[in-house]
């Protein structure tokens, strides 16, 4: 099975006003495996923000090498690396981050644009994904006008829409009741199923025992990876309004 | 892309309406205040030249310098040696007096032209022939104004009898014609005023010196080259008379002098709008600023989806230019309007001229007051990086 994420030496150092150095990643070692549903965790400091930018491409290690999807993304310029963005990762944001004055579907639509999709194209695009979440009948909906889990469920199609290589979900959960939280991981359940490499970050155990494997990362180094005995299963019905 | 971006402007723009609009309001002023000017400039000065085209001719005036007082008159026999020239020389003697009739009495500032050289217009009645001036008939051509303030509204002054007195001698005049007015800023046909023949005038003021002028008068066809007349007339009256002791003044050199009141006008007035601009340009990068600031995560989150530095830098910026853009055809439409205003307002102004140069540079000012000012916010918003963007925690 090829890897779509290959991170090796990984190290990011941050310098303080007053020249004092920060290690927030310290030489950080990772494979993640094509098709594999995996969760990060580990106390706060530990890096695990910090690697989630890096691994996002919204920011590049200070030494090291990333290989996205075989590809090397350490040393690419800022406009590359939006490109990469855009063609290789589909975000998911605890706050959702929807545009407020746009409808569901112009919201799935907006990466399409970035990557010069024709309008006609873009709109079938995104309407597939909405339905995919079952969201077929929100989509002239403003995100005022959703529930939370319908706004998390607009932005996962919206990271859909793209086709990624790799799903990268930043607490998921964490804005959502505890049912609504279950739908949505019985939705990145299914996604998982249908062969989506999936990576999030938790700091809930009941939730990363939803994946497959736990990433435990402290000091800036990954300090173990389990693989998940009693995993949790949930479904999704998208019911839950 | 680019409809994209122009749609979403607009969104964010209707979002914070009246941000936007008071936004809006200095770039409206500016282009309010450039437009209008600049066409008032151009619409006043043809009123002037309208006016003259009525009046059908042009005029040079001679006289004597004013702080020469005892320079000597004007004679018959300047005028015979002018008369050579492509012009009529007019014989004209002023002075002012009183008129009554009935129980109503005005002062009146009466001049006297011959019969020959009179170019006054009638808008009712007659004007005096060759034969009133041979037989020194007392009739008299008074102006609207001097009818209007001398007579009940329901009397036809056409026929009627007045009283003139002039240095303490009265004399009845019989009213034969009402002069047309002009209107115009030149103020010809206005005040209380009347006009009688020549011979009539020395009839009736005793003091009146026959065949001396304190000025002449020279009408000129409108077609003639007046600066090449100006200087003939001058180098006539340079052989005749003594030194400095006239003076030559010609309409078109008062349309000078005014063209060029104008043009200072229109320079300062100008300025104001173009000040205006200015502190309207400084509001949209004031709330560019704020909206770069205030947006900072959709920014963010537009980065992190795959938008490129120069997509967001051209969404501000065209935020920015619409913004200025609208402003601009508010002030245009703005100016517009008041102009026609002013001119249905303002009797000596006849018509509208709108040149659509300005417009075009009104607008062009606009956009580029959008551009200049939209730049800065527009690379900041640019190059916000998209993790501090989002507070990716």
């Amino acid at each position: 099975m090829s890897s779509v994420i290959e991170a090796r030496g990984i190290k990011k150092i941050y310098t303080l006003e007053g020249g004092l150095k920060v290690h927030a990643l310290n030489g950080l070692d990772l494979v993640v495996e094509d098709g594999q549903y995996a969760a990060i965790m580990g106390p706060s400091g530990s890096g695990k923000s910090t690697l989630l930018q890096i691994l996002g491409c919204l920011d590049v290690p200070s030494e090291g090498s990333y290989k996205l999807a075989g590809q090397e993304v350490a040393d690419l310029s800022e406009d590359e690396l939006s490109g990469i963005r855009n063609k290789r990762i589909g975000f998911i944001f605890q706050a959702y981050n929807l545009l407020g004055r746009s409808t569901a579907l112009q919201n799935v639509a907006l990466p399409l644009m970035y990557r010069g999709t024709k309008a006609k194209e873009r709109n079938r695009l995104a309407k597939e994904a909405l339905e995919r979440v079952g969201l077929a009948d929100r989509m002239g909906h403003q995100p005022n006008q959703l529930s939370g889990g319908q706004k998390q469920r607009v932005a996962i199609a919206r990271a859909l829409a793209t086709d990624p290589d790799i799903l990268l979900a930043d607490e998921p959960t964490g804005n959502l009741d505890s049912k609504t939280g279950d739908e949505i991981l019985g939705l990145f359940q299914e996604l998982h199923e249908e062969g989506r490499t999936i990576l999030m970050v938790t700091h809930e155990e009941e939730v990363a025992k939803h994946c497959q494997k736990i990433i435990r990362i402290r000091d800036g180094v990954v300090e173990r990876i389990e693989e998940v005995k009693d995993r949790q299963m949930a479904t999704f019905t998208g019911d839950i309004p | 892309m680019f409809l994209e971006n122009i749609r979403t402007a607009i969104t964010a723009l209707f979002s914070n309406r009246m941000r936007s609009l008071l936004t809006l309001l200095g770039v409206v002023i500016g282009v309010f205040a450039v437009t209008t000017t600049i066409s008032m400039g151009a619409i006043a000065t043809a009123g002037i030249t309208g006016e003259l085209e009525d009046f059908g001719s042009q005029k040079i005036i001679v006289f004597t310098p004013r702080d020469k007082p005892l320079a000597a008159n004007f004679t018959d026999n300047d005028i015979e040696a002018l008369s050579r020239l492509p012009l009529i020389v007019q014989k004209v003697q002023d002075t002012a007096g009183f008129a009554k009739y009935d129980d109503k009495e005005i002062q009146l500032s009466l001049s006297a032209v011959s019969a020959d050289t009179t170019d006054t217009k009638i808008a009712r009645g007659r004007i005096y022939n060759e034969q009133d001036e041979a037989y020194a008939s007392k009739v008299i051509i008074l102006t609207q104004d001097a009818v209007q303030n001398l007579f009940d509204k329901d009397v036809d002054p056409l026929g009627k009898e007045i009283t003139l007195t002039i240095a303490n001698s009265r004399t009845v005049f019989t009213v034969i014609g009402i002069e047309e007015k002009s209107g115009g800023l030149l103020g010809i046909g206005t005040g209380d005023a009347g006009t009688i023949p020549l011979s009539s005038f020395y009839s009736v003021v005793p003091y009146a010196k026959k065949g001396e002028y304190q000025y002449l008068p020279m009408q000129v066809d409108l077609d003639v080259n007046v600066d090449d007349l100006v200087s003939q007339v001058k180098s006539i009256l340079e052989r005749r008379r003594e030194k400095d002791s006239f003076s030559i003044n010609t309409i078109k050199g008062l349309l000078d002098a005014f063209g060029n009141i104008t043009k200072i006008l229109q320079s300062i007035l100008g300025g104001i709008g173009a000040v205006s601009l200015l502190v309207g340009g400084i509001g949209i990068l004031n709330i560019m600023l704020v909206s770069v600031t205030e947006r900072t995560r959709e920014i963010g989150l537009r980065k992190a989806l795959g938008a490129k530095k120069n997509v967001i830098m051209q969404q501000f910026m065209i935020e920015a230019v619409v913004l200025t853009v609208i402003g601009g055809v508010i002030g245009v439409i703005f100016a517009v309007a008041s102009l026609y205003l002013i001119v249905a307002a303002v009797p000596f102004l006849d018509k509208v001229i709108i040149n659509p140069m300005v417009i075009i540079m009104a607008f062009g000012v606009s956009v580029a007051t959008g551009i200049i000012f939209g730049v800065w916010p527009a690379s900041r918003a640019a190059s916000l990086s998209p993790i501090e963007a989002l507070r990716f925690e």
